[in-house]
């Protein structure tokens, strides 16, 4: 038995296990397994609107699970891209108040660029604590996400409020200055293919240029750095100036192509999905696309799912733990099958 | 009689390579058994198949008379087969007593009398004469201490069988001297031992009985009794040796690397206190001293991983003070560290990449940002070419490499491009005597080149072979520099090592 066919057995299993128990769970609630899953697949695949939601859902959870994967490349925990998606959200909002007039190639570079910047710098503070002092990021970036999601709510009632509106929400986008829609009677929107694009960049740059490669060393073994001359804190504060960056953008797209204004629940906890998407894609840009991707379809599908068979939603978010755990302990669960060169 | 342990026709293959070819062992009781061979030869693969770390692909194991298959190294433990590995497993931010019963569920588990433990602990380390100090934090010990917890923990679990790989590399000559004390008492008590080396003078002194492997295959086993040194070292590499010569003292004039006054205190500790000499260009000064007196501080402080607290380093005139690690490589300052997996490599790249680690902002290996991966790719085949590093293949991270191919891929790295200082702290550990010769003619080759060399090492018999002059080390204070002549007085040597600063001190 090859290697790969043993780490493959071992991911059948673990699917088998996902499966058994979301069964368990849906007859546990009383519900009709058939149905279910019925409901399930045709909430993802059954029309060209819900096969797109996927791709909607799938497109932050994209940028920030690359930022995540880029942090955790560098040996730089970084809990923080709700907060860092956020403050690109706000960034991308404020662009549009502040600038109004600007063409819509002008304003989406700019509002792009200053999403970048904001989520970056979100990072970068936890990032420079941690490179000059020595402070845990893990604290921090957590931290962050709270004073993040505190500005946007006082944002929300001052200089970003919509006068005309009673709720706590921004002026909204004019038509036709955000992201195109891509498919017409659906939400998809280009910010699918902005992180496609990310993702082979980061790709790119993590594995091709010199910048990339310090910083996976970094990520590996700092100490050997250190003697090699290599900047254990350029490492850190590229990489968490790049990780939070993505996660902003992946705010801009939330406003540019989705909700067309700054609202209060924009992420349903993208940001912390992005970690488990980085995990499960294994801190690689293809790994994350596919995760993000299986992820979002997981999403969808279970809200279809409540929907034809009453089944409560919150079952996907047990499997979904589920499934994480069991991939984190693979190696320890499946020892005897993988035993081998570790 | 029947052996205590014996394996027959053991295979082995890692990516469809074979790493033990029909290799056969049988160990007495009561018997030391030398596990000799190149780097690379399979000696660690054949111990950890014995160990339950890897699963053979084919042949049998019989523990006293019976087969055998352990799964895990609890496994082997439980059956009394210890081992302490080439690199060692010790957690660095417990003690020793902890690190000594991790895993134990010792009586009163959880709440275990730690006193108690460590008492025990000390009791074995005093019968066996192997000194630590059990509260001791594992961070802060040498790695020649390391290593006498790593025995320690064996003996705690009652082992019957040690494997021992390579444990001397890391031993001074007194200390090794020690050892093998250890190792003769538990061969009195009936325990067995096998020994891994690639010294072939140890083997002589301590082994029963020897098993040579060379290129995945068993060449050769036979009693020590029928064997004499050049025999061996025959069989060993297939060829006749060639110790390196010296030839004449080719030290130039010039500005070399000096340092002047070089104290460096940390957290309190006083780890160098006004270490000043030279190193002319051309010119090979070894520095000799008892593992774990501050060799690490001076090596480590040259090359500016840590900062000096009093005096200042000079390389051809110009002060270096300030110099980043990086700014100083430039410079062309090489440095081979003690600690490969630590501070040399980056055991989860691959061969490429662990070159990279020197190479990454060299114009000719990464231009404009962008790594060529063709030209990095040619310099680590001429590497590989070069210094005979044997890889499974050149893709896959150096973790799999056996230790000895490790070590040459850092010396191919270090040793490029003409380095102006070469700061080389035991350069040949873990090397086999085929590839220790060729690192000691490479150092004296770039002597005559004009390298300054600092040779760092415990193992007296290198540096005297090699060094021009000799400065000896003791806690962090340079006891005295001698030149290195026929007629060097080594009881002085000796006594410097142990804290004496004989004579008056000449300065380099
Ligand atoms: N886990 C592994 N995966 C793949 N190849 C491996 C692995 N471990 C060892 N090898 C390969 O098997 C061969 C034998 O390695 P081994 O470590 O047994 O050599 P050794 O005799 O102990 O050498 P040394 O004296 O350098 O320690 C080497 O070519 C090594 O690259
Ligand atoms: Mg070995």
């Amino acid at each position: 038995m090859s290697k790969q066919f043993r780490a493959a057995i071992s991911y059948a299993a673990i699917a088998v296990c996902s499966l058994l128990l979301a069964i368990l769970l849906i007859l546990l609630v009383g519900c009709d397994v058939g149905k279910a899953f019925y409901g399930f697949f045709n909430g993802i695949l059954g029309s060209s609107y819900s096969v797109a939601e996927v791709f909607v859902k799938a497109a932050p959870l994209i940028l920030a699970g690359l930022g995540v994967a880029v942090a955790f490349k560098s040996g730089f925990t970084n809990i923080g891209a709700e907060g860092q998606l956020y403050m690109g959200a706000v960034a991308f909002t404020a662009t549009y108040v502040l600038c109004p007039g600007l063409p819509k190639a002008a304003l989406l570079a700019l509002g792009i660029l200053a999403g970048f910047l904001a989520g970056g710098v979100w990072a970068l503070i936890p990032g420079a604590l941690k490179a000059r002092f020595g402070i845990s990021e893990v604290i921090n970036t957590i931290m962050l996400n709270y004073i993040a999601l505190g500005i946007v709510g006082i944002l929300l009632q001052t200089a970003l409020k919509d006068r005309a509106q009673y709720f706590p929400v921004s002026p909204t986008l004019d038509d036709g200055l955000g992201f195109s829609r891509l498919l017409k009677g659906t939400r998809l929107h280009s910010g699918i293919l902005i992180a496609l694009v990310c993702a082979v960049i980061v790709y790119f740059f993590i594995f091709k240029t010199s910048m990339g490669f310090r910083l996976r060393a970094v990520g590996m073994n700092p100490r050997a750095c250190k003697c090699m001359g290599i900047s254990v804190s350029a490492g850190l504060i590229v990489s968490s100036l790049l990780s939070g960056g993505l996660a902003g953008i992946a705010g801009v797209g939330e406003i540019a192509g989705l909700h067309h204004r700054l609202i209060g629940g924009i992420s349903p906890s993208y940001g912390y999905l992005a970690i488990i998407v980085a995990l499960l894609g294994g801190n690689h840009p293809l790994g994350v696309v596919i995760a993000a991707t299986g992820i979002a379809a997981l999403q969808v599908g279970a809200l279809a799912m409540q929907r034809a068979a009453n089944v409560p939603s919150a079952i996907a978010s047990i499997i979904m733990g589920a499934v994480v755990l069991l991939i984190l302990a693979r190696k320890t669960l499946f020892k005897r099958l993988l035993r081998e060169e570790d | 009689m029947m052996a205590l342990l014996e394996m027959r026709h053991i295979d082995k293959l890692f990516f469809g390579r074979y790493a033990n070819r029909d290799v056969s062992l049988q160990v007495q009781k009561g018997e030391i058994h030398a596990l000799l061979g190149e780097n690379g030869a399979g000696k660690t693969t054949l111990m950890n198949i014995l160990y339950g770390i890897y699963r053979r692909d084919g042949g049998e194991i019989f523990w006293r008379g019976e087969a055998a298959d352990f799964l895990s190294p609890k496994d082997a433990i439980e059956k009394n087969i210890g081992m302490v590995h080439q690199h060692f497993m010790l957690v660095p931010t417990l003690t020793v007593a902890e690190n000594i019963t991790l895993g134990l569920r010792e009586k009163g588990y959880p709440f275990t009398d730690r006193a108690a433990l460590s008492a025990r602990v000390a009791a074995i380390s005093e019968k066996y004469g192997l000194l630590v100090e059990p509260g001791a934090l594992i961070s802060s010990l040498s790695v020649g201490e390391r290593q006498r917890v790593e025995i320690i923990k064996l003996l705690y679990r009652g082992a019957e069988l040690l494997i021992l790989d390579e444990p001397t590399a890391v031993l001074t000559p007194g200390e090794t001297a020690g050892f093998f004390n250890v190792l003769k008492r538990l061969r009195a008590d009936g325990c067995s031992v096998i020994i891994i080396t690639h010294r072939i003078p140890e083997v002589m002194e301590i082994a029963d009985r020897v098993t040579v492997l060379r290129d995945t295959r068993c060449v050769f086993s036979a009693p020590i009794a029928e064997l004499d040194e050049i025999k061996l070292s025959e069989h060993m590499i297939g060829r006749e040796l060639a110790p390196p010569t010296r030839g004449k003292a080719t030290a130039a004039g010039g500005e070399g690397l000096v340092l002047a006054g070089i104290g460096l205190q940390e957290n309190g500790i006083q780890r160098l206190r006004d270490v000043t000499f030279s190193a002319r260009p051309g010119e090979i000064l070894g520095i000799a001293g008892v593992d774990g007196n501050g060799q690490k501080a001076l090596a480590e402080t040259i090359m500016g991983i840590r900062r000096p607290t009093a005096g200042e380093i000079s390389l051809g005139g110009r002060s270096l003070a300030g110099l980043s690690v990086a700014a100083r490589k430039a410079l062309g300052m090489a440095y081979i560290s003690d600690d490969r997996h630590e501070d040399g490599l980056v055991l989860d790249m691959d061969l490429a990449e662990n070159l990279l680690l020197k190479f990454n902002r060299d114009k000719r290996y990464a231009s404009r940002g962008l790594i060529d991966q063709k030209r990095v790719l040619q310099k680590l085949r001429e590497a590989v070419g070069e210094y005979d590093i044997r890889a499974p293949s050149l893709r896959v991270p150096i973790r799999y490499l056996s230790g000895g191919n490790q070590q040459k891929l850092i010396l191919a790295r270090e040793l490029s491009d003409h380095p102006q200082v070469i700061v080389a702290f035991q350069p040949t550990r873990g090397l086999d005597i085929g590839a220790s010769e060729f690192i000691r003619q490479q150092l004296l080759a770039h002597r005559e080149m004009g390298a300054r060399v600092l040779l760092i090492s415990a193992d007296l018999e290198e540096i005297r072979a090699l060094s021009d002059r000799i400065a000896v080390i003791h806690k962090g204070c340079i006891m005295g520099i001698r030149d290195n002549s026929d007629d060097l007085d080594m009881t002085e040597i000796g006594l410097m090592m142990a804290g004496n600063p004989a004579g008056e001190v000449r300065a380099g």
